[in-house]
């Protein structure tokens, strides 16, 4: 879109603040509306925008292919390593109580790191998917 | 207050919707959707408030973003025919 100056200036300056509005819902989610899947849209919005705006191969420049599917993967593995870890602390699965030293402080870790896993999937699946969409056309053609 | 607002936003909404239904080229309706995009936003801005609840803003600041990708992911769709060039 390079004779359309006001959408480019626009995403350049909407590309931080929503990024930082996605870490505001990610780690406000226990006290408003909010969750790692939210946050994961949203962070994943921005560079679906700037890879609208400025075009799928820019988009991939600045977020490469292999990156995505390695945050992606590691999203989960995240999730699945906390629920482990407290398995081999001597609890059930995804019992958070044990993983710090008080039960209060343990809720908390366990719940951070839960909702970042799957903020990162989330992000990461959604950035995957629009560029296996974006991408379609052009193999098609080929 | 708050109250009428919210029907001021429901009967914006009906007329837009009208006007997509109606709506005689595909820009029009572009645009409709855009602006009950907008009207939906005030009135969840409004409903927040209506109910003691602000913390509807940040949906409404979600809302309003992802009205604003996904006018712009149709408009360059029906221009140029793909989701990823760069043209």
């Amino acid at each position: 879109m390079h004779n359309n100056p006001i959408l480019r200036i626009s995403t350049k300056i909407l590309f931080a603040p929503i990024i930082l509005f996605g870490l505001y819902v990610q780690f406000h989610g226990d006290f408003g509306p909010g969750g790692g899947f939210q946050a994961g849209v949203i962070v994943a919005s921005a560079f679906i925008l700037y890879s609208l705006v400025f075009g799928i191969e820019a988009g991939k420049k600045l977020f490469p292919s292999n990156i995505n599917l390695i945050l992606l993967a590691l999203g989960g593995i995240i999730y699945g390593g906390v629920g482990i870890v407290s398995m081999l602390l001597g609890d059930e699965f995804l019992a958070y109580n044990i993983l710090g030293s008080s039960p209060q402080s343990g809720q908390h870790i366990g719940i951070l790191l839960v909702e970042f896993g799957v903020g990162l999937t989330v992000s990461n699946v959604m950035i995957a998917l629009f560029n296996a969409f974006a991408d379609y056309d052009k193999t098609k053609e080929k | 207050m708050f109250l009428a607002g919210l029907i001021a936003c429901a009967i914006t909404g009906i007329l837009i919707l009208i006007r997509i239904i109606l709506g005689k080229t595909t820009f029009d309706r572009v645009l409709a959707v855009n602006s009950l995009g907008t009207v939906i936003v005030i009135g969840i801005s409004l409903h927040g408030f209506y109910s003691n609840r602000p913390e509807f803003l940040d949906i409404a600041i979600v809302y309003a973003l992802i009205n604003f990708i996904g006018t712009v992911a149709v408009l360059k769709i029906f221009s140029t025919g793909s989701l990823g060039g760069d043209n």
